[in-house]
Order: structure tokens, then sequence, then C-alpha cells
């Protein structure tokens, strides 16, 4: 819209942004923070909902991850508390919880995106950035890492400013491993994050394979690095060579 | 047949009964009281002809009239010395019928000869009493039935209202909801103790599903909560350089086996609710439009195993039932042919009236294809699968009165839902 205006974030775009995780299994609260503190992220928990209420009516988050299901109340209340004093903050609903109804009912009171339990933290990264990217900037910021810029609107790629045509899949790949640079993300996390998790079969793994493979030739064909990494055993890192 | 009308129709065969007995012997005993009353005028009149005679000693036939006709005849031979009443029918001539007549025949002497006396009494009119009471007692019988039919209709009627009235609401009650069972109570004690025991088995049965529910619902969460800790942390973990092969397997192991358990408690949840009758929910769902409309998810696996996909539609098949199980029954079955399918496979549905099938190429079944849509039953040893993908089918099935069943038709396995 304003090309020159436009602002260029590299990957410490998130730096400073504040992060509430309500969530009462301490361990997994703790994985959560451990994670999105090395992306950045400044993160608080409250293990109790009364602890969460606290909170969000004393200081101010971009971001607030709450579980539904709390020894001493209803997630959904945290929820509807949060849309009520501070309509600025995303909001995603972790649950075990995994009926429609519960869904619908979590996005129907104003929560931006649900994610039932387990999930793996890197999609729950790359969905934290996702939303703060949209709430903050109406996701029309460019992502850029080393070479590669990321148009989000128009979902164009650029590496070294020459335009690259990527299949969906594949943007989807890349959007991923760009919100998870430096991290070991595992064969089944990307092959969840691109197709859902009704795809739980050995071709998903040999179909993520082969979209790795088509993703690093297109970069390398226009002159980038192979940045994708593979792990023995494990799945892929997105990491400067 | 409804209770009023099984009712009505007991009432209406036994006063028919009743009313054709009543009838029966009621003319038997005016016939009985008639020919009583005639038979002892024939004899008064038997002792006159013999007073006549034992003073005159003869007698002259005046055949004239047709009442009190005393026909005298003589006799010759041997005859039996007895009086006997008999029927017979004498020729009217001035209405041109045989009007019927009791007769009284007798033997006396008369000048010394023996002679046989027939004494007849007309009993035509008799006759036409008998048919006015009958027609007067067919008439009263029949309105009596009639208003007695109204009467005992009316009457069930009103004294089952109650019932009718506690048949609706069990009717209408749903225990998957909060609203109790109640009633209004009524003056009959067998209704008021009918809808007690009622009230107690809705409420029994509320508290159950209310229990189960809460218990899939905390299931849930307890064992999800833990594997998704377990998750973060391998997650973690594997982030580290410096892991070993060794480590980096067990871990790798750790992660499945989390994963795995994680699918399977979620597949069995899903059975229970199902089972629960969780799934309250219901609209008309196009299922032919469903499978296409699911085939689009697997748009990618399709293209990469390079799976033909031929659809036929031979007719609709449009059911009323949950539209989130409906989404479970269809991606199962369309998943579970892409998965067992091989690299450039055939893929089938064919859609026709009330039915669909789903066909594809993929290895032969080892396990026995009847325990195909049980629990476990496994084809592959894929670590992701838990083997719970077809019973849960097979329990949406179930639910909704469905029915599956597996064929091999030249090499393709078909799996067909029908109504």
């Amino acid at each position: 819209m304003f090309p020159d205006s436009e602002a260029i974030f590299d990957a410490h775009e998130f730096t400073d942004m504040k992060v509430l995780v309500v969530e009462d299994e301490k361990g997994l609260a703790e994985s959560i923070v451990d994670y999105l503190s090395k992306e950045g992220f400044v993160c608080e928990v409250a293990n109790t909902f009364w602890q969460a209420d606290e909170k969000i009516s004393l200081y101010q988050y971009d971001c607030t991850i709450v579980d539904l299901t709390l020894p001493d109340g209803d997630g959904f209340n945290i929820v509807q508390t949060l849309k009520k004093i501070a309509a600025a903050t995303g909001i995603i609903i972790i649950s075990a919880r995994n009926t429609l109804e519960d869904k619908i009912k979590g996005l129907e009171i104003g929560s931006d995106d649900y994610m039932t339990k387990p999930f793996h933290l890197s999609e729950l990264n790359a969905r934290v950035k996702s939303l703060i990217r949209r709430r903050n900037f109406g996701g029309n910021n460019d992502m850029v890492w080393k070479e590669i810029r990321v148009q989000l609107p128009s979902r164009k790629v650029f590496i070294d400013e020459k335009d690259t045509v990527l299949s969906r899949k594949e943007y989807d790949l890349l959007l991923y491993f760009l919100s998870n640079i430096d991290v070991a993300l595992t064969k089944e996390a990307i092959a969840e994050h691109l197709w859902g998790d009704h795809m739980d079969s050995s071709d998903s793994l040999d179909m993520v394979y082969s979209h790795i493979k088509n993703l690093r030739r297109k970069i390398l064909e226009k002159g980038g690095k192979d940045y994708i990494q593979s792990i023995y055993g494990i799945g892929y890192k997105f990491t400067a060579p | 047949m409804k209770l009023l009308e099984k009712t009505s129709r007991i009432y209406l065969l036994a006063s028919l009964v009743i009313y054709v007995a009543v009838g029966i012997a009621f003319y038997w005993i005016t016939t009985f009281m008639i020919y009583d009353e005639v038979e002892s005028r024939l004899m008064v009149e038997k002792r006159d002809f013999e007073s006549y005679l034992q003073t005159n000693n003869t007698w002259t036939n005046n055949s004239y009239f047709v009442e009190n006709k005393i026909e005298v005849v003589p006799v010759f031979g041997e005859f039996e010395n007895e009086a006997t009443f008999t029927d017979t029918l004498i020729y009217n001539r001035y209405e041109e019928s045989m009007d019927p007549f009791r007769q009284l025949t007798f033997y006396t002497m008369i000048g010394g000869s023996p002679y046989r006396v027939a004494i007849r009494k007309s009993i035509v009119e008799s006759y036409k009493l008998i048919e006015a009471i009958s027609a007067a007692m067919i008439t009263f019988l029949a309105l009596l039935m009639v208003g007695m039919f109204f009467f005992q209709r009316n009457l069930s009627g009103k004294l089952w209202r109650p019932f009718y009235g506690s048949l609706a609401r069990i009717k209408d009650f749903d225990w998957t909801r909060n609203n109790k069972l109640e009633f209004e109570s009524s003056e009959i004690s067998e209704f008021n103790e009918l809808n007690e025991v009622m009230v107690k088995m809705a409420s029994k049965m509320q508290h159950d599903y209310k229990s189960l529910r809460e218990f899939t619902e905390n299931a849930s969460h307890e064992i999800q909560t833990p594997l998704a800790l377990i998750n973060a942390r391998v997650e973690q973990f594997i982030q580290s350089q410096d892991l070993s092969e060794n480590q980096t397997h067990w871990i790798e192991e750790i992660y499945h086996a989390a994963r795995r358990m994680s699918r399977l408690n979620q597949g069995l949840l899903l059975l229970a609710k199902i089972e629960n009758q969780q799934f309250t929910e219901q609209e008309s769902i196009d299922l032919a439009a469903l499978i296409i409309a699911r085939l689009k998810d697997f748009e990618d696996i399709i293209t990469h195993k390079n799976i033909t996909i031929h659809t036929e539609t031979k007719g609709s098949f449009v059911k009323k039932m949950s539209p989130a199980l409906a989404e479970i029954m269809v991606t199962n079955l369309v998943s579970n042919a892409i998965k067992h399918n091989y690299t450039d496979g055939k893929l089938t549905i064919l859609t026709g009236n009330n039915f669909f099938v789903l066909s594809n190429t993929g290895h032969e079944l080892k396990a026995d294809p009847e325990r195909l849509f049980e629990r476990f039953k496994k084809e592959s040893a894929q670590a992701e699968s838990v083997g719970l993908g077809l019973a849960i089918v097979k329990q949406i099935c179930d639910n909704y009165e469905l029915h599956i069943d597996y064929r091999n038709v030249d090499s393709l396995h078909s799996i067909r839902v029908f109504a």
C-alpha cells in the first residue's frame, strides 16, 4: 500500500512483545514460556483463574494463551473479560477439549485461535507470531530474513529481490520455517501444520520430504543459500549455514 | 391398534353377542307364552265340545268359519286315543295367503262310532304381536347399544387422558438436556405410580448421561494435558545440538508413543461420546456431496500418490444426522481408502439412492473381513495408526441405523454404507 513507509522487520520483530500464558499444568506453562522467550517474547505465567484475572486487569499483553480447564474457573470467562477490558490483546485458546462446539464457542466469544492439546510448540509459536502480525500491522508488513522477503498480503516471495513462484504448500512451509528460525522441527509437526491432524499416515511424511526438496530447489535456483538443514531421525531446521 | 379403538371393538363385539342372545331368548319366551295361551284355550274348547256332545250326542260340520274351526272326521281301523297339538297352515280365502293355525287333535265317540276331532285356532294375530314386540325390542336395544358405546368411549377417553398426557411428555423428554421430566398429578393412583417410576428412570438417565459426559471431558483433559507436556518437553529436548544417535532414536520413540497415545485417547473418547449420544445436533446432510467436499482436503496426498479418482452419481443420499459425525465418518472412510491405497492406485466413489460405495485398490486384507470394523483391528503396522477409524465409522452408522459392509470385488476393497 505504502511501499516507502512499509516497515521491514527482521527475525527479532517480536522482541518485547508481552505474552501471558494461562495454564495450570506448571511443566507445560514452563515449556511454553521457555520456547517463546527464546523467540524474543516477554512471557508471564498465571497458573490459576484468579491469578490470570488479576494480571489481565493490571497489565497489557499483546497476546494471551488461555487454557480452558482451570482448577478454579473456566477459561472462557477470561476470554470474555479480556474482550471487555483489553480488546487489542490477541487470544489463543489451548485446550484438551476437541469438540466442534467448544471450538465454535471459543471463536464466537472472541478468541482468535483454538489449539487442541497436545500441540507442537513450534505451531503455537507460529500462530502467536501470525496473530500479533495481523493485529499490529494488519498483516501488511513484509517478513524478511537474509535474502528472503515474503510479502504477506499478496503471498509473494522474493529471493534476492527476484520473484519466486511457490506452490501454496511450499509458501506455507516457508512461512512456518521463517516463524521458527533455528528451531528443530519434527516431520510430524510440519505435516500437521500443512495438512491438519487428519493426515496421520506415513504418506504425509513422504509429502513433507518432497515439498522440502522443492522449496530448497526453488530457493537455490533464485540464488538463495541452502538454509534447510536435515536432522537425522527428527526432521528439519531452518538456519543460517 | 390404539387403546381406545381396542376397548371399543371389544365392547362392540361383546354387546353384539349379548344382544343376539337376549333377542333369541326373548323371541323364544314370547313364542312359548303365546303357544301356552292358545293351547289352554284349545283345551277349554275341547271341554266345551265334549259337553256339547254329551247333551246332544250329535255334531254337524259347519266349516264355513275360518276361526274356531272344528273338523270332525270318522275314523276306521285302529287309532291311538290321545290328544296332540300340531302346527298347520290353512288357506285364507280373502287374503289369498296361508295362515298359521294351532290345532288340537283328539278322538271321541259320536253316536257309537269313533271320530277324529281337530279344533284349530289362528295364531296369525299372535305372530303379528311377536313381530311388533321384536321390532320394538330391536330398536330399543340398538339405541341402548349405540348409547352405551359412545358413553364408554367418552368415559375411556376421559379416564386415559392423563395417560396420553404423560406419554406425550415422555416422548418429548430429552435426557441430553437439563429439563426435568414432570407430570401433572392425576386422580388415578396407577397413573401417578407410573409417573413416579418414569420420573425416577428419567432422572437416572439424565444423571448417567451427564456423568459420562463429564467423564469424557475430564478424561480428555487429564490425559491430553500430560501428553502435551511430554510433547513440549520432547520438542525442547531435540533443540539441543549434542544428541547422540541413540538419544535421538529414544526421543523419537517417546515422541511417537506419546502421539499414538493421544490419538488412541481421542479415538476412544470419541467412541464413548458417540455411544453416549452426545452429538445431539441434527441436520439433513447430503453424504455424496460431503464425500466430494472432503476429497479436496486430501488433494495433496492424492496428487502425491497419483491416485486416480473416479466418481459416479446415480442418486442422492441425504441423511438426517449430526454434521460433526457425518464429517468424521466421511473423513475416516476417505482417509482409509487413500492411506491403504497403492501409489498409482484407484479410488472409485459411487453414490446412489440411499447408499454410497468407496472402492479402492490396495494390499490384500490380512485380517478376517468380518472383523474389519472391530476396535484395534489394524491392517498396517504403521506406528501412527491406532486401528479405531473404522470402528468409529461403524459406531456412527449404528447410531443412525445405517448399514455398513465390506466386499472385495475384482480385487478392489469396497466399503458400502446404505440406509
